[in-house]
């Protein structure tokens, strides 16, 4: 009797959002591309002020499972998304939310950096430009700088922000892009391997930008390098043929993991 | 727990293979030391005892070169889940066996002294029968964790009770001796001493045994255990005699 009673508790403890921070839910998300389905039955909670690894095997739909996040998908014609995905209390695939205005709540950086072929100003300026979120030049000027501050750029371009974003360095570009995704004050942003076209210095720096955005901002990041999900994210969700197999605290999956599939990707056996 | 298959980069698995392999080679070395020791207390036997002093050495050079293939997998191979507790374990385990070694030299030491004095009782012949209880404790945590056998660690633990019981009767049995004659004073101490070196042997396997738990299960065991050892607590038979 009284290990049910504490059972109990343990699961209202479990249950109780009032304990956690939601920023992101998903509920019964499938995929399909064509006939392929690519997601299974996918249910996650995406908490504020937390970095969240998806990690997985090639081809287990942990990058599919992210551009559901803020509907990239939608730009492929033959993919299919069902379920319940809430930001906060809104369902983001309800027919009344608008995806542009959706992706400047959710932002994203991808694998590769991609500067727009302006300057480094126009790059950051771009995106609260269309939003309409400067009254004046000198707002505009104080969002520039306060964005490239953010992604911990600042220093190095400051002196030349009219020259081409084009020409930095990889691991510049890529800081850039991740100032850019937060120039129109997203809540939550999405990382697509953001650091794999990157050197290990280039790497770290990001990284710590990574930490630092958590203040601020939800950061979900896909990545390859399981060393890098245990150094960036406070939890880890394990991805494996569509399927979230397992989802916890990050160093609860890196040390103990639950699931043995899970057990055979980290510790690197053919699984 | 179901087997694990081999890792994709085959170095790996030959580097843990290793550093297991290691710490065997370690557990039966001091396995045999254990019972050495305490063989050369019962038969008065200083050549073995002499052998005992000497075969520490290998084991603890066993310990440190354990410790750097250790430390070289964590630097090298970022163990993480079962990996990383198979070389955390190991690593915990080498600093467990190499005191029990330590603890055999100590025994063998005081055993060079002994036989310089007339035995006390048959004192010796139960420190034999309580270090064999040990040894055999020892033997099992080690096969527990070729096993990874959770319920033989955890029997283990349970045993060390058993141990803490026979170093209590031991020590009331010296006092006993020491107070009927002051002349059995010197080897009283000695063997008192070798006593409490058996029981610490004890405490170390218990500590392995909660290592085999820990790599099996990913937890430590409850702290629930029996904790036998009253000897800190004792007042002796003199002084009970006054009370009464």
């Amino acid at each position: 009797m009284l290990d049910v009673h504490s059972h109990r508790q343990e699961i209202q403890k479990m249950t109780d959002v009032d304990l956690i921070d939601l920023k992101m839910s998903a509920r019964n998300v499938q995929v399909h591309y064509g006939d392929t389905h690519a997601i299974k039955d996918v249910d996650i909670d995406i908490e504020a002020k937390c970095v969240t690894a998806f990690i997985g095997p090639s081809g287990c739909g942990k990058s599919t499972f992210l551009r559901c996040l803020n509907r990239m998908n939608d730009t492929i014609d033959i993919c299919r998304v069902t379920g319940d995905i809430l930001l906060d209390d809104e369902n983001i695939y309800d027919k009344r939310v608008d995806p542009v205005q959706l992706r400047a709540k959710v932002g994203m950086v991808f694998q590769k950096p991609n500067p727009f072929p302006k300057s480094i100003y126009d790059n950051i300026a771009y995106g609260p430009r269309i939003h309409g979120l400067a009254r004046n030049k000198a707002e505009l000027d104080d969002i520039v700088e306060k964005s490239l501050r953010r992604g911990a750029i600042w220093n190095e371009v400051k002196d030349r922000l009219h020259a081409p974003g084009t020409g930095l360095s990889g691991g510049q570009q890529q800081r850039l892009c991740i100032a850019r995704a937060i120039a129109t004050q997203p809540e939550v942003l999405l990382m697509d391997e953001p650091c794999s076209a990157l050197d290990p210095i280039a790497t770290a720096q990001v990284e710590e930008l990574i930490d630092e955005l958590r203040q601020e901002y939800s950061v979900v990041i896909v990545t390859h390098s399981m060393q890098q999900a245990a150094r960036v994210s406070q939890k880890t969700a394990f991805f494996h043929l569509g399927n979230l197999v397992e989802f916890g605290e990050t160093s609860k999956i890196f040390t103990n993991p639950e699931d043995p599939r899970t057990e055979s990707y980290i510790t690197g056996r053919i699984g | 727990m179901t087997e694990l298959k081999n890792h994709i980069v085959k170095a790996f698995d030959r580097e843990l293979e290793g550093i297991q392999a290691q710490i065997m080679k370690m557990g039966g070395l001091v396995e045999a030391s254990i019972m050495q020791a305490a063989t050369s207390l019962e038969t008065r036997d200083v050549e073995l005892a002499e052998k005992v002093r000497a075969g520490d050495k290998l084991v603890d050079a066993l310990e440190e070169s354990l410790n750097e293939e250790a430390a070289q997998v964590i630097a090298l191979r970022a163990p993480t889940a079962t990996d990383l507790r198979i070389v955390l374990s190991v690593m915990r385990m080498s600093a467990n066996l190499e005191r029990i070694g330590d603890l055999s030299k100590n025994i063998a030491k005081r055993t060079s002294v002994l036989v310089q004095m007339p035995a006390v009782g048959d004192t010796a012949t139960s420190l034999r029968r309580m270090a064999r209880e040990v040894e055999l404790m020892l033997k099992d945590a080690l096969d527990a964790y070729i096993q990874r056998d959770e319920a033989l660690a955890l029997d283990v633990i349970q045993r060390d009770h058993d141990v803490d019981q026979m170093h209590n009767t031991q020590f009331r049995e010296l006092l006993t001796y020491m107070l009927e004659d002051p002349q059995n004073i010197t080897a009283c101490m000695h063997l008192h001493f070798i006593a409490k070196n058996i029981e610490r042997m004890g405490d170390h396997v218990t500590s392995i045994a909660e290592q085999v738990v820990f790599m099996a299960t990913g937890s430590k065991p409850d702290e629930d255990r029996p904790k036998g050892d009253q000897t800190a607590t004792d007042l002796g038979p003199l002084l009970q005699e006054h009370e009464d």
